[in-house]
């Protein structure tokens, strides 16, 4: 859970004297000398989101062109039950649903982690061109340029040279705020335009296969991508979670995270390579749906207490409105399939505006 | 200006020489004097010289709306493509696309129609306490609506084959392959928007220097901002519907307007004249000379031509204000 884990070493106060937790935290003993501070409003917002998720999952997984009832899908998950819903849950959904979670909850992370390190909300991977750079790659591999390479390992090599450019050209993130984000914008135009070029040489039907992918689509998906951004979500999982007591602390000033001896720009850097890996692998399998990366973060900072960076309800919020979004865009112009980025581009864009007319973005 | 002018001049006469089918330059250069072959001469006279045209056309067009754009919105980072003007121009037409529309003339009313709305919506952005406050802000703002505007462009294509089909080249923004009708059908608004500029110029030069200084010389701001981007979004507008979303050349043109006559509008808009068309009709040159013997969308080249000056002018330490 995102809530803190503090190990008390040794209670001060001799065993039998009541040590009592801070408001709105739960004190778990754990023997005799330690204890786990666990945050209760982090706790149930979690505990929420998955509900919600699970339950956003079963409802992917019964309605289609094909509708089933619960009652058909949870047998056939395991099994069990006629063919016909065997087939559609086991084949065609349950694969779809797994990729949606796990890209919304890379994009989610990696956005988190981003506006953490940049201290603004806005700075998500999708706003600041490193989805636009690992998609001009991997579209690049697509198309055939001749290179005989995956394109998750592409899109990561896109993702970083969009990183370094934005974060170069802005003369780092820390202290300039909207610069770096409007130099990141200048950047994504860049790959933008790359991958628009790409698309416009080759033959109709190339760029029609790929222009589902362009805008953000969990239909043109491969197992083989699939397969590795799980692999990258655990191990951005884990080391945003190892990461996550120094970014607690980045959130306030770099002045304030050295007197508390976190080593900033260590700190930084994992964080940005973490997150330049997840939006890369995320990518990859389902094309920039660049917004999760935004909406999942805030949805999770709306819910979670403010006490540390909600890494693990920003995944849930994030894999939650990725289902729920490819969900819509199935059967809003069913049989047209909408693909998932332009579902997510028109919900999340009025809602990119509101934040940015409302209130002060700076965290 | 004279300078200008001259290297204008010069670009044009390349945009009929280089590129665009396989004809020497000293074959075009006799085809323009009436001497060349058979093939030389339909070359230049029916594929460069309406290209040409286009370029000079849409680049007055989206310098001159950019110059107006940044001075009404006070901003020196407006420019229609970045702030939605474009995109919304572009939804309307595909709109116009789906409701079953071709005509070239209601291409363009309905481009200007979108690129009104957008220009509205920028400048109530703009009067926002806090985003017209920082120039950045108010471009994530533009961003923003654009993104969404273009997802639901995209969203229209998605229903209709033909209309994606047929808005494919046109969504990414080139000059090539106009013909002169596309040109003729925007002439009337492009006059209005010339007349518009005309009346509007030296009040907006007041404007700059504070509202009460332009309430105080006899002018009505409201009037002139609501005029102004009318003349916006018809420029901004007919050049959509001729070239599809260019973007950023309202961005580099007045910038580079700006260091070279100064901030006083007047005089940065006349520079505009010539720098719009020398850098739309430059990157045209340069599209169909890189990747031979196919060519690169005129958008791309811009972009990437325009992406490193926004960069440039975000990194300035003070933003120029406006």
């Amino acid at each position: 859970m995102s809530a803190h884990i503090e190990r008390i070493a040794k209670l001060a106060s001799p065993p039998g004297s009541a040590v009592t937790a801070p408001p709105g935290l739960w004190l778990l003993r754990l023997g005799s000398d330690r204890a786990l501070l666990v945050d209760k409003r982090a706790l149930l917002a979690a505990l929420a989101l998955c509900s919600c998720l699970l339950a956003a999952s079963v409802l992917s997984l019964c309605l289609g062109s094909v509708a089933l009832t619960p009652a058909q899908v949870l047998p056939a998950l395991i099994g069990k039950g006629d063919a016909m819903a065997i087939f559609v849950v086991q084949e065609l959904r349950l694969a779809r649903v797994a990729a949606g979670i796990l890209t919304g909850a890379a994009f989610a992370v990696a956005g988190c982690l981003m506006q953490t390190l940049a201290r603004n909300r806005l700075a998500t991977p999708g706003i600041i061109g490193i989805d636009n750079g690992a998609t001009a790659f991997a579209v690049a591999s697509v198309v055939g340029i001749g290179v005989s390479i995956a394109p998750p390992a592409l899109a990561l090599v896109g993702a970083a040279t969009a990183t370094a450019l934005a974060f170069g050209l802005a003369g780092g993130a820390g202290t300039r705020g909207y610069r770096f984000i409007v130099a990141g914008i200048g950047v994504g135009a860049i790959f933008g335009a790359g991958t628009q070029f790409m698309l416009a040489r080759v033959a109709i039907d190339v760029a029609n296969a790929a222009y589902p992918w362009t805008v953000g689509s969990l239909n043109a998906r491969s197992g083989s991508a699939v397969a590795t951004l799980a692999a990258g979500l655990a191990v951005g999982m884990t080391g945003a979670l190892a990461l996550s007591r120094a970014l607690n602390v980045l959130r306030f000033s770099d002045s304030v995270a050295l007197g508390l001896g976190i080593r900033v720009k260590a700190c930084r850097y994992a964080a940005l390579a973490l997150a330049v890996l997840l939006s890369a692998l995320a990518v990859a399998v389902a094309g920039p749906v660049g917004l999760v990366g935004l909406m999942g973060p805030e949805i999770a900072r709306h819910l979670s207490s403010r006490r540390g960076v909600p890494i693990v309800s920003s995944a849930l919020a994030g894999a939650l409105v990725m289902v729920l979004a490819d969900l819509a865009g199935r059967l809003i112009l069913a049989p047209v399939e909408v693909p998932v980025g332009i579902i997510t581009a028109v919900v999340g864009g009025p809602y990119l505006l509101w934040i940015l007319i409302r209130k002060p973005a700076v965290a | 200006m004279l300078l200008t002018t001259a290297a204008l001049a010069a670009f044009c006469v390349l945009s009929l020489l280089l590129g665009a089918g396989d004809t020497a330059p000293m074959d075009a250069l006799a085809a323009l004097f009436g001497r060349g072959s058979e093939e030389a001469t339909f070359v230049v006279h029916s594929l460069r010289a309406p290209r040409t045209l286009t370029g000079l056309i849409v680049g007055i067009a989206l310098g001159c709306s950019g110059a107006l754009l940044q001075a009404v919105a006070r901003n020196p980072l407006a420019e229609p493509g970045l702030l939605g003007v474009s995109a919304g121009s572009a939804f309307a037409v595909a709109l116009a696309l789906l409701l079953g529309a071709s005509a070239a003339t209601l291409r363009v009313g309905v481009a200007q129609l979108g690129a009104l709305a957008g220009c509205l919506c920028v400048l109530a952005a703009a009067r926002l306490r806090g985003v017209g406050d920082d120039p950045v802000r108010l471009v994530l703002a533009g961003a923003a609506l654009s993104g969404l505007l273009i997802a639901l462009t995209s969203l229209l294509l998605l229903v209709d084959q033909r209309a994606a089909d047929e808005i494919r080249f046109w969504v990414i923004g080139s000059v090539a392959g106009r013909n002169l009708e596309d040109l003729w059908a925007i002439l009337p608004s492009l006059l209005l928007a010339v007349a518009l500029v005309l009346i509007i110029a030296r009040p907006l030069a007041a404007l700059a220097l504070g509202e009460r200084v332009a309430v105080g010389l006899g002018h009505k701001p409201w009037l002139v901002r609501l005029l102004t981007v009318l003349a916006v979004a018809l420029l901004v507008g007919a050049a959509t519907a001729v070239a599809g979303p260019v973007a950023f050349v309202g961005l580099v043109v007045p910038f580079a307007a700006r260091a070279l006559a100064g901030p006083d509008i007047r005089r940065t808009l006349w520079l505009c004249l010539p720098l719009g068309p020398m850098m739309v009709i430059g990157a045209d040159i340069v599209a169909r000379l890189l990747v031979q013997p196919s060519e690169m969308p005129l958008g791309v080249l811009t972009a990437l031509l325009g992406a490193p000056v926004l960069v440039m002018v975000v990194r300035a330490r003070r933003l120029p204000s406006l």
